[in-house]
C-alpha cells in the first residue's frame, strides 16, 4: 500500500550572524549550509493500518508527511502509495488521499462551513448521490450539524478540526494523512476525534498515517508506530513491542510511616546508577523512584527500601509509553529497530 | 473529447468559485462598497488630470485629446480583466509561499496555477473596466475608428492577448518566490511599468521605449494595438506583436511556475 524507501530531504539554509549587521552581511555574502531534514527513512504500511508517526519537534515528521502527500519533492529515495508516486502524478494521486494539517485549515475562512463542502464536492467530482451519503456519514461521525451553517471564522478550534477532517474525507480517500490532528484540543474533543478516526478506519478500511505529540493518540489508535529523531528512524514496530523492548523502566511508589526515615535511604550510592536509569522524587508524603529494571531488579529495589523504612503503602508499576519515549528522546542514541 | 471535458470542468469550477467569492463580498458589504468607490474615484481623478493637461496642450506628439483618451481607455481593459481573474498571483509573492500556505493547493486534484488564480475574483477591477468602457465609448465615435467585422475580431483578440501580457509578467515575477520565498516587490516593480503604456510610446526616450516594447512589453497592451485602430496601419506588428509577446510571456511563465512548484519548500509547522 505505502512503500517508503531511503527517503531523504535536504534543505539549503542561509546562515546569518545575529542582528541587523549579520543580516546585511548575509544579504551581500550569503553563507549556505545543507540541512538534512529527513535522512534515509524506509517503512511500509499495509492497507487499513493506523500508523503513528512520532518524534520530538523538528524531527522531520511533517517533512515526511509533506513528501508523502506530494507537497515536497524528495532529494532522493522513493515513496510509492497505491502504486503512484506523489510528486510525479500529483493531480491524479491526490484524488485518493485526504490531508489534514492541524495547524492550518483548508476551509473557506469567510463562508459558512457548508460552502466549503459544496466547493470540494466539485473539485473532487463527487456526484450528488455519493455526496449526500458521504455528508450523512461524516455528520454522524464528526457531529457537524451544530455548526455547518456558521462561518468558518467563528468556529472553535475543536469544531474547526472536525470540519477539516470531514473536508479531507469527502471524496472517500484510501489514505488519510493527519498531521497533529489533536493539537491544542481539550480532552473531550480529543477523544471524539479519536473515535471518529477509528470509526472511519474500521468502516472503510482507510489507511491512516498520523503524527502526534499526544501519546494517548498513539495508545488508543495506532497498531504500529514509527519513531524518528533528527531525520533518522529510531524505532519501527508495534506499540507493545516498544514497551517490551524499551519498557524496562519501572516506578516504585511508597508512603513511609515516618517521613524522617526517608533520609536513611540513599538509592544513588546503593545502586550507583546514572540519572537515566534511576531518579528519586520526594514530595514530603510519598516517594517515587523510577529505575531501570535491567540494571537493578525489582526484588533488590524492594528489599532495600523495606529494610530501611516502614511503609504504609507501596506499589511498583510499568512506566507508561510516555516515559519510555522521553527516555529515548533524552538518550539521543540511535536504536536500530 | 478529453480536452473538451477538461475545459468544461474548468469553466464550471470557475463559475462556482466566482459565486463563492460574491457570497464572500456579501459578508463584508462595507469593505466592498468602499473598495468600489475608491476605485472609481481614482479613475475619475486620473481623467480629470488628463483633461486639465489637454486643456493647455491641444495635442501630444501629434495625438489629439480624443486619441489619447482612446489609448488610455484601451489600456484599462486588459489591465482590468487581468485584475479581475488573476489578482491572487500577488498573494503568491507576498505571503502564500512564505507562510507555507501553498501546501493546500498541492493537495487538490487541479493544476496549482488554476487553483491559486480561481480563488480570488477581484471585483475591484470593475472600476477600471467601467471607466475603460466609458472612455472607449466617448473616444471611438470622435476619432473615426473603422468599425467592421475584422476590426471587431481584432479588437477582441488584442484585448484577450494583452490581458495575458499582464498575467505573464505577474506569473514570472511571482513564481520567483518559490526560490526567494518573497517576490511581491519584484512583481510590483515590473507591474508598475504598465503606467508607461497608457500614453503614446513616442513621447518617451529610446531606453524607455525599448524596455516597454521588448523587455517588459506593456506597450503591446495599449499603445501598439490602439494605434492600429487609430491609424489602421501595420497590423502585423501592432496586433501580431501583442499575440506573440503574450504567448512568449505565458509559456515562459508557466515554465518558471512549474519549475518553482518542484522547488517549493513549504514552511515549518
Amino acid at each position: 500500500m505505502i512503500y517508503v524507501e531511503n527517503l531523504k530531504k535536504e534543505f539549503k539554509k542561509t546562515i546569518k550572524d545575529p542582528g541587523l549587521k549579520g543580516s546585511i552581511k548575509s544579504f551581500f555574502k550569503p553563507k549556505n549550509e545543507i540541512i538534512t531534514a529527513v535522512n534515509d527513512i524506509s517503512f511500509h504500511v499495509p492497507k487499513g493500518e493506523i500508523l503513528g508517526f512520532i518524534g520530538p519537534n523538528g524531527a522531520g515528521k511533517s517533512t515526511v508527511i509533506k513528501m508523502l502527500t506530494g507537497i515536497l519533492t524528495p532529494t532522493s529515495g522513493k515513496c510509492e502509495i497505491n502504486g503512484q508516486i506523489p510528486y510525479k502524478n500529483r493531480k491524479n494521486y491526490v484524488k485518493e488521499i485526504g490531508v489534514v494539517f492541524g495547524q492550518r485549515t483548508q476551509l473557506w475562512w469567510d463562508l459558512a462551513l457548508r460552502e466549503t463542502y459544496t466547493v470540494l464536492k466539485e473539485i473532487y467530482e463527487v456526484d450528488d448521490e455519493n455526496y449526500k451519503k458521504r455528508m450523512a456519514f461524516l455528520n454522524e461521525a464528526l457531529e457537524l450539524e451544530d455548526f455547518i451553517t456558521s462561518p468558518v471564522r467563528t468556529l472553535s478550534l475543536g469544531q474547526r478540526m472536525r470540519a477539516d477532517i470531514a473536508a479531507s474525507l469527502l471524496h472517500s480517500p484510501k489514505v488519510l494523512f493527519l498531521d497533529e490532528p489533536t493539537i491544542g484540543l481539550d480532552v473531550v474533543v480529543k477523544d471524539n476525534i479519536r473515535k471518529a478516526i477509528k470509526a472511519i478506519n474500521e468502516e472503510e478500511n482507510t489507511t491512516v498515517i498520523l503524527t502526534t505529540h499526544d501519546l494517548q493518540d498513539v495508545e488508543n489508535l495506532c497498531n504500529r508506530i514509527v519513531m524518528i529523531d533528527k531525520g533518522l528512524k529510531v524505532f519501527d514496530g508495534e506499540v507493545s513491542d516498544l514497551k517490551r523492548r524499551f519498557g524496562q523502566a519501572r516506578e516504585l511508589n511508597f508512603v513511609p510511616e515516618n517521613a524522617e526515615s526517608i533520609n536513611d535511604l540513599d538509592y544513588k550510592n546503593e545502586f550507583l546508577l546514572n540519572e537515566d536509569d534511576l531518579s528519586v522524587e520526594n514530595n514530603g508524603v510519598s516517594v517515587t523512584v523510577r529505575f531501570n529494571s535491567d540494571m537493578v531488579s525489582v526484588e533488590k529495589m524492594l528489599n532495600y527500601t523495606l529494610s530501611k523504612t516502614h511503609v504504609k503503602d507501596i506499589n511498583v508499576t510499568d512506566a507508561d509509553i510516555e516515559e519510555i519515549i522521553k527516555g529515548i528522546y533524552r538518550s539521543e542514541v540511535s536504536l536500530d529497530a | 473529447m478529453n480536452l473538451l471535458r477538461k475545459i468544461h470542468r474548468m469553466f464550471k469550477l470557475h463559475r462556482i468559485f466566482i459565486k463563492q467569492d460574491l457570497k464572500k463580498l456579501m459578508e463584508y458589504k462595507i469593505d466592498f462598497l468602499t473598495g468600489a468607490i475608491g476605485m472609481l474615484l481614482t479613475q475619475a481623478i486620473n481623467i480629470f488630470f488628463l483633461s486639465v493637461i489637454f486643456a493647455r496642450i491641444p495635442s501630444l506628439e501629434g495625438y489629439s485629446f480624443e486619441q489619447i483618451i482612446f489609448i488610455y481607455g484601451f489600456a484599462l481593459l486588459p489591465k482590468a480583466i487581468d485584475h479581475l481573474f488573476f489578482d491572487n498571483l500577488w498573494a503568491i509573492g507576498h505571503f502564500i509561499i512564505r507562510k507555507g500556505d501553498f501546501d493546500k493547493y498541492l493537495t487538490r486534484p487541479v493544476s496549482t496555477l488554476f487553483a491559486v488564480t480561481v480563488e480570488k475574483f477581484q471585483v475591484d477591477a470593475f472600476g477600471e473596466l467601467v471607466v475603460g468602457i466609458m472612455l472607449l465609448g466617448y473616444s471611438i465615435p470622435r476619432i473615426g475608428v473603422n468599425i467592421n467585422f475584422i476590426n471587431v475580431i481584432l479588437f477582441i483578440v488584442s484585448i484577450f492577448f494583452a490581458t495575458f501580457i499582464y498575467t505573464g509578467v505577474k506569473l514570472i515575477t511571482s513564481a520567483i518566490a518559490f526560490w526567494t520565498k518573497r517576490s511581491g516587490n519584484i512583481t510590483y516593480m515590473f507591474y508598475m511599468i504598465n503606467d508607461f503604456a497608457k500614453y503614446p510610446t513616442t513621447i518617451y526616450n529610446r531606453l524607455v521605449r525599448t524596455v516597454i516594447t521588448y523587455i517588459v512589453p506593456f506597450a503591446f497592451t495599449a499603445f501598439f494595438p490602439a494605434s492600429y485602430f487609430i491609424t489602421g496601419g501595420n497590423p502585423w506588428f501592432n496586433i501580431g506583436g501583442t499575440v506573440l509577446m503574450s504567448a512568449v510571456l505565458m509559456v515562459l511563465g508557466i515554465f518558471v511556475w512549474n519549475k518553482g512548484v518542484s522547488a517549493y519548500e513549504s514552511a515549518g509547522s
